[in-house]
């Protein structure tokens, strides 16, 4: 009995001794092997700075393997995955946040991650969003060595999911503001530190960037080397594939989508990325035969949506009910809109358009010219005939900004948008009159006084109610009508350990294979 | 001489600054580089702040001015993407496109040179035949098709080298090939046409009625006449290839500047395409400069001809 008691104490002090081990030994010592991501664009060195979010969905790609936020989006975590901090708490009057640092953090330098590396990075935040920090910001108060509290002049409920969205914003990653002021904003770009899983060991501007395990991290990191490089052409990327050159493609393109499913132990990854909607710019006007709802109910009813998804997307992107995408907050699910011929006829010849009717042009989304030409071809079956109408897309984005103006006589725009985070994020940028997008195009005043009482509650189930009454609103007076979700087809190589491809692409806010410190390689 | 010289070298200034404005003016006609630096739709104050940052604020004169004064202090500005200096950028990727320009060009020569003479010498041939067909298929493959046709066989199929990128020798020889290719048909045909022409005039006829052997005739006199434009045209070739290699170097992921050219127009990154057009402008400037004052001392009608 003694001797069995003995034996059972060794073993739980190996058990001790080598959990303890583990927990004390460095994040990246384990790690092994090398992984090749071919990135289907050019690498922009602004992309490495969180002080300088450009408010697209690209730069997380590179944010989540260099630096690290406080809180961020991660796996099914919409905002609130702890990072480097390991608790934090919105005061119920949601006017402060508090914040309490992860222990022995540190950044690639080997300094730690203090409060004040915390309070600068947010009061020299400069990117997408920062005017609405600053404005509703009043102080930031550092509590303790490890406890920082964000205090706002008014309640900010929307404060933790603009902070932890690593695709909208980045006030709360964390840059080291010792280095950052020594070598300056450009300086950074070309060589950040950060306190994410990998640190930058060489950077080609534009070409690629290779970084290793960064032994400090909080958290086990797999692979030793991670490199991204970038690879424009999609049949090149496919080759590298092939030839095990890469282990992480991203974006197939659709012609070659056959081909890499059959290649041995490739596993095809097409995760659900944005919404693509039409809109049809200031359809208030008495002129415009989009002016009645029949005639905006009958464009929904001659999509075929089916169709559209297999085309485009070889049927991996979801034909779904609403034009915002169900993974960001107060999303409401809506049910798939069937294609009806007949009844689109029949909604045309009772708004007085027995015969169809002109639009000037039909604009998508440069450059995704063949999903244009397919509506067309699905309006033109009910009557509606229309001209597709191609620019390069910073001309796209700037007649956006324009107003009704940049769109004249009988129009739609056929948007492709991904924004994560909240619903309201989509409505702001897409509906309300003024929004940075929409401008003066739609101007719904029913719907944007109640978005504006939206914005002044803090009490989340109003909220919730007025965020699916306004969308409600949306979709059954058809202002915007919702096609589909289409896929963004990635691929990733045998070498890479996946059960399934979700193993590589767990976060659902985004395209990207992050968190890149869980992906494993397989055993030599 | 001295005012041949001092002429060309104000045409060339004149030239240059032809150039720069209007790639200056060209580059802005393509719209505002703020709406893709930002947020599709970002709030006024964003892009205003934007502007001014990089001085997009300013009038055009203004900052036509600016540029040159950039140009004429060896600063090309800043690339809105990079945030480096587009001289820096450009000299970082040189190495990799003169490297990819020095093979092309090699290839070109070596192959449109040797098919050229032979047929012109065997002219009506089948010989003629061949290297006809060889010409049209070079002139009319597109670059880029005939990059993934080079990646499919040699790096997927027969895996001997690497689909992409730089490195080793390996990674030079699909990218030079494919560029390659379509300037040695060029060079087959001028080769072809200029070799016809010697072949058939009064001294070739004299040397082959001395009863010269054909080799000597060929080698000796109508060789060396005929290569005068031919190689005129690969020192030009070789600067576009260099500078403007763009639908190659993409195919291959190739680090060079025809890419770096691609990512400044695909971003409105206006220093950036303006830089490298400049240095591009810069280089065929140069090198016609460097051909017309040796073309002046070879020849000295030409510099009595204004």
């Amino acid at each position: 009995m003694r001797r069995s008691r003995c034996v059972a104490a060794a073993l739980m002090l190996i058990v001790l001794a080598s959990t303890a081990a583990s927990l004390s030994s460095p994040a990246g010592a384990a790690a092994r092997g090398k992984l090749v991501l071919a990135w289907h664009a050019g690498l922009a060195s602004r992309w490495l700075d969180p002080q300088e979010h450009d408010g697209t969905a690209t730069p997380d790609n590179f944010f989540t393997a260099i630096h690290d936020g406080l809180i961020k989006n991660q796996g099914t975590a919409l905002f609130d995955h702890p990072a480097l901090a390991e608790k934090f708490t919105i005061a119920p009057d949601a006017k402060s946040a508090t914040f309490t640092l992860r222990k022995g953090i540190k950044f690639h330098n080997g300094e730690p991650v203090t409060p004040q590396d915390v309070k600068f990075s947010y009061e020299n935040y400069r990117g997408a969003k920062a005017d609405v920090f600053k404005k509703k910001t009043e102080r930031v108060e550092i509590v303790d060595d490890r406890t920082i509290r964000f205090h706002f002049k008014e309640p900010f409920l929307d404060f933790a999911i603009l902070f932890g969205t690593a695709n909208v914003a980045a006030p709360g990653w964390v840059v080291p503001e010792k280095y950052y002021k020594q070598v300056g904003a450009d300086g950074f770009k070309q060589k950040p530190v950060g306190a994410g899983p990998y640190r930058l060991v060489r950077h080609e501007p534009g070409v690629k960037l290779e970084m290793e395990a960064f032994d400090g991290y909080y958290r086990p990191v797999n692979v030793k080397q991670l490199v991204m490089t970038s690879v424009p052409e999609g049949a090149t990327r496919v080759a590298m594939l092939e030839r095990g050159e890469a282990d992480i493609i991203y974006s197939v393109p659709g012609e070659l989508v056959s081909r890499v499913q059959k290649l041995p132990g490739v596993t095809l990854a097409p995760v659900l990325s944005g919404s693509w909607f039409l809109e049809f710019p200031g359809f208030q006007d008495p002129k415009s035969p989009f002016r009645d709802k029949r005639v905006r109910e009958a464009v929904s009813l001659a999509i075929d949506r089916r169709a559209m998804n297999q085309a485009e997307s070889a049927g991996f992107g979801k034909v779904s009910g609403n034009w915002i995408n169900n993974d960001v907050q107060y999303a409401l699910e809506w049910p798939e809109i069937e294609r009806n011929v007949e009844r689109a006829k029949q909604l045309l010849r009772e708004a007085g358009y027995p015969n169809g009717f002109d639009v000037d042009w039909v604009t998508p989304l440069p450059a995704w010219y063949s999903r244009g030409e397919r509506l067309i071809g699905q309006l033109r079956e009910v009557g509606i005939r229309a001209r597709m109408q191609t620019m390069e897309r910073g001309v796209f984005f700037q007649r956006l900004q324009g107003g009704i103006k940049e769109w004249p006589g009988v129009q739609i725009i056929f948007h492709g948008i991904r924004i994560a985070g909240s619903w309201s994020f989509w409505y702001e940028a897409h509906v309300k009159c003024g929004g940075f997008n929409s401008r003066d195009r739609l101007c719904i005043k029913e719907l944007d006084a109640k978005f504006e009482q939206y914005e002044r509650s803090i009490n989340p189930a109003e909220r919730k109610k007025l965020a699916e009454e306004i969308q409600r609103a949306i979709l059954e007076n058809h202002y915007l009508v919702p096609v589909f979700r289409h896929a963004f087809v990635n691929a990733i190589g045998p070498r890479v350990a996946a059960q399934k491809w979700q193993d590589v692409f767990p976060t659902i806010t985004t395209g990207y294979a992050y968190p890149w410190e869980d992906i494993k390689l397989k055993e030599q | 001489m001295w005012q041949f010289i001092v002429r060309r070298l104000l045409y060339s200034i004149v030239t240059l600054l032809i150039l720069s404005a209007t790639i200056f003016v060209i580059v802005r006609l393509t719209g505002d580089p703020v709406s893709l630096l930002a947020e599709a739709g970002a709030r006024p104050e964003d892009l205003e702040r934007i502007h001014r940052q990089w001085g997009l604020d300013r009038s055009w004169p203004v900052q036509y001015v600016s540029f040159l004064q950039n140009i004429v202090t060896g600063e090309l500005g800043k690339s809105f993407n990079y945030r480096l200096p587009v001289s820096e950028l450009y000299f970082q990727r040189l190495p990799n496109s003169l490297t990819l320009g020095l093979v092309a060009t090699l290839i070109s020569i070596l192959v449109g040179v040797p098919a050229g003479i032979i047929s012109a010498v065997k002219v009506n041939t089948w010989w003629d035949t061949i290297a006809k067909g060889v010409a049209l298929l070079g002139l009319s493959i597109p670059g880029f098709w005939l990059g993934l046709v080079l990646i499919l066989v040699f790096s997927v199929w027969l895996r001997w080298l690497p689909t992409s990128g730089a490195g080793d020798w390996r990674h030079v020889v699909m990218p030079s090939l494919a560029l390659g290719w379509y300037f040695a048909a060029s060079m087959l045909r001028l080769t072809r046409s200029s070799m016809l022409e010697v072949l058939g005039s009064e001294y070739i006829k004299l040397a082959r009625l001395k009863g010269l052997p054909d080799v000597v005739v060929i080698a000796m006199h109508a060789f060396k006449n005929a290569l005068i434009p031919v190689f005129t045209l690969a020192g030009v070739n070789m600067v576009v290839m260099v500078n403007a290699a763009v639908i190659i170097e993409v195919i291959f992921a190739w680090p060079g500047i025809g890419r770096l050219l691609y990512e400044g127009i695909f971003n409105r990154d206006f220093p950036l395409v303006q830089g490298v057009v400049v240095m591009a402008g810069f280089m065929i400037v140069g090198i016609n400069l460097i051909v017309d004052i040796l073309y002046a001392f070879i020849d000295p009608r030409i510099r009595l001809t204004r």
